[in-house]
């Protein structure tokens, strides 16, 4: 603890910050696959995090609301954010190279077809010549 | 100048019914046909090869989204005025392809959904509710209501097959479509298609059940939040 600041609570702001930020420049960039829905639920799931670490208060408010009350459960929880974040970057990036594969696997097919689509491309433009 | 319309047809382990299909999309009309086996175990390929079309191979099986990706890349590269896709297995019938085209050659829409659920009474009930749950899910995720967001018999014209982009592989490819279309604001409309159940096609193994409707469902969750 450092002037009343847990390390627990940078950790989380931090990590929650970067997610944050590449959830928004995706979006301002309008990148693929970036929809408002997509960033509001960004905007819940890692600003619920951030707001959690800065604003711990906010758990008792939780707690009551939820039922379930202890010390213990901050560590459940650290634990839970730690696996998830996990899971959470390891699927990204499974799917990022799912989408690699495809990619290449894509380019390959066209590639090993470009003869028979060169020899259509040709059928296709004399065809319209002559309408 | 009449328009080229390019037949999209996606594959995996057709070898059985491709050829007839073929040959009975050639009888209801002129079209380019492209082939895309995403990946079979089987000579779907090659049966495909014989019939004279556009056949493309996946060396690795990628989803039925990627093979349509592939298969509308290549229509671009062709310069096909409308897309049209379709399964391969004989479930849809070539003669609802001129109905479904029409739209877009008046200039009346981008993307036209062909829709099974129109007419409800050639479908099993299972899979009315089965679609009912995708189109609820589609309507939540993705903003737009449409009467079967999991069909795969659609048109597109040149503008729309070159804005639509997403990165859907697999079965959520379809509702992902739905999407790019709220998102691009590109004119759909919905024809009213028909469904041939045969025992053949209700007994693919790969086909979207309950387990893989589950796993489209978390999929297109999933990529809410990643």
């Amino acid at each position: 603890m450092l002037g009343g600041i847990h390390l627990y609570q940078v950790v989380v702001v931090a990590i929650s910050s970067v997610m944050l930020f590449q959830g928004i420049k995706e979006f301002v960039s309008r990148e693929t696959g970036q929809t408002v829905l997509k960033l509001l639920v960004r905007l819940a799931v890692w600003g619920g995090m951030a707001l959690i670490a800065i604003y711990p208060n906010f758990t008792l408010f939780m707690a009551r609301v939820i039922g379930i009350e202890g010390n213990i459960n901050a560590v459940i929880l650290t634990g839970f954010l730690f696996v998830f974040l996990i899971i959470f970057k390891l699927l990204s990036a499974i799917e990022k190279i799912e989408q690699n594969i495809s990619e290449i696997t894509r380019k390959q097919s066209i590639h090993d077809a470009h003869e028979q689509i060169e020899k259509l491309q040709k059928e296709i433009k004399e065809k319209r010549a002559k309408e | 100048m009449s328009d080229l319309t390019a037949l999209v047809i996606p594959v995996f382990n057709e070898a059985y019914v491709i050829g007839s299909v073929i040959d009975e999309i050639r009888r209801t009309g002129d079209y380019l046909i492209i082939v895309v086996d995403d990946g079979s175990s089987d000579d779907t390929w090659q049966q495909a090869r014989q019939k004279n079309v556009l056949a493309l191979r996946h060396r690795l099986n990628r989803g039925k989204g990627a093979a349509i990706k592939t298969g509308i890349l290549a229509a671009n590269l062709l310069a096909a005025d409308i897309i049209v896709t379709m399964d391969g297995d004989g479930q849809h019938d070539p003669a609802d392809i001129a109905p479904l085209v029409e739209p877009i050659r008046a200039g009346h829409c981008d993307v036209v959904l062909g829709s099974r659920l129109l007419d409800r009474q050639e479908m099993p009930r299972v899979k009315v509710i089965a679609n009912w749950a995708g189109n609820f899910f589609t309507w939540v995720l993705y903003g737009i209501w449409v009467s079967d967001s999991q069909s795969g018999f659609r048109a597109y014209s040149r503008h729309a097959a070159l804005i639509i982009d997403t990165r859907a592989d697999k079965y959520e490819y379809d509702s992902k479509v739905i999407r790019e279309i709220k998102d691009n604001r590109l004119r759909f409309g919905e024809v009213q298609i028909h469904t041939r159940y045969t025992e053949y096609s209700m007994g693919k193994k790969h086909k979207q059940g309950l387990i893989n409707g589950l796993v489209t469902l978390f999929r297109m969750i999933w990529k809410m939040i990643a």
